[in-house]
């Protein structure tokens, strides 16, 4: 059964649902919005975490992109 | 939860080229060693020296004045900040105040100098001239030789025995693709830990460039830093395109752009005697040092019309 998490781009103003198979990491997540992870820091419900930590229904991930290049 | 391989606490990154998870405190004792470690190999910043910061704003820069104020505390230097104002409205508006902001946190003697004083026009101004006139040169030629000229030009009034840059491991990697692309060796042969070219050049330092961007950007944001994160407007084409394809291998190949940087090391020696060696003088315009009649700034304000002032950068009451 997929369950719905919450995906925020930080500096833009909308959040996206997204559903994901229970236990798919970030790192999944990421490839799937099409983010690259050498590029951001993601914050779990608030925390900064890596990316191998699994999802769970209702998380809010929130995406900051860290890579300006300059 | 995932946690820290060193501590067993929580984990804020995976570095996966090491194998291993760091938490929020093992992070940042890691960043500040790695830096520490560049300085001391490197021969980066010697006891007492005076240490010019080019702080715009952005993180690797702010990220780089904090860890070296904490490095030069003591009697090991001290530092100096000093930003470029290019004249980009909408981005470089939003990071000076940070830049200042950072600077007066540590108590660090901060200095301003801009395009439009130097050269009587902004970055923006001359971006609009360029594409009247067609000179087919895009807005990152006139910013990069424009501002090293400046913060070299700056760092030697206030004296300073090094110039500090906060160029990460993704700058490096990219800027050896770029002059790979370019098959440009003379540029390729500068990207050192330390370049120090000519009499008139304040050697060039950059101790962050062992350091991943994701992990400046990291550091900042564990420590609570205040710095600017965005874009640059003008940033497109190649630049853009190598820093994606060198992200998207490291994604899929970790360690990747380690081992650019350390095959561009191994290689590097051998490049000295396939560079030639230019005979210095003062540019006939601006008197600024180049191994040309006219120097690169000159020539290309030339092109849009435009001459520098010759005038001193900073006040010589303000240093
Ligand atoms: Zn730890
Ligand atoms: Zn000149």
């Amino acid at each position: 059964m997929a369950v719905e998490v919450r995906v925020k781009i930080v500096g833009q103003r909308s959040t996206r649902r997204v559903k994901v198979e229970p236990g798919t990491t970030i790192a999944e997540l990421l490839k799937k919005v099409g983010q690259n992870r050498e590029t951001v820091v993601v914050r779990l419900n608030g925390r900064i975490v890596a990316e191998e930590e699994p999802l769970k229904k209702g998380d809010l991930v929130e995406i900051l992109p860290v890579v300006t290049g300059g | 939860m995932l946690r820290c391989s060193f501590c067993g606490r929580r984990a804020v990154y995976h570095r996966r080229y090491a194998g291993v998870f760091l938490c929020d405190r093992c992070m940042i004792k890691s960043v500040e060693r790695r830096f520490r470690r560049a300085i001391n190999q490197n021969k980066l910043v010697n006891p007492g020296e005076r240490i010019a910061v080019a702080v715009s704003g952005g993180k690797d820069s702010v990220a780089c004045l904090h860890l070296l104020h904490n490095y030069c505390r003591g009697k090991r230097g001290e530092v100096v900040a000093i930003t470029v104002d290019e004249g980009i409205k909408g981005y470089r508006d939003g990071s000076l105040p940070l830049a200042r902001e950072n600077a007066e946190i540590l108590g660090v003697e901060h200095h301003l100098v801009s395009f439009k004083s130097a050269f009587g026009a902004t970055l923006d101004e001359m971006v609009r001239i360029a594409a009247k006139r067609g000179t087919g040169l895009n807005p990152c030629t006139y910013c990069g030789v424009m501002r090293r000229h400046l913060l070299n030009q700056a760092a030697r009034e206030l004296r300073a025995d090094k110039l500090a840059t906060g160029h990460n491991l993704d700058d490096e990697t990219q800027a050896i693709m770029l002059n790979y692309v370019r098959a440009d060796l003379s540029r390729l042969y500068r990207l050192a830990p330390i370049y120090a070219p000519r009499e008139g050049f304040v050697p060039r330092i950059k101790p962050l460039r062992e350091i991943p961007e994701k992990e400046i950007g990291l550091y900042v944001l564990l420590k609570g830093i205040k710095v600017h994160l965005a874009v640059c407007p003008y940033a497109s084409g190649i630049h853009t395109e190598i820093r994606d394809f060198l992200n998207s291998l490291e994604a899929n190949h970790p360690n990747s752009k380690f081992m650019i940087l350390r095959m561009f090391e191994e290689i590097r020696p051998y490049l000295k005697e396939a560079v030639p060696e230019f005979e210095m003088r003062g540019c006939e315009r601006c008197g600024e040092p180049t191994s040309t009649r006219l120097c690169k700034t000159c020539e290309l304000l030339q092109g849009i019309g435009l001459a520098k002032r010759r005038k001193k950068l900073i006040s010589d009451g303000d240093s």
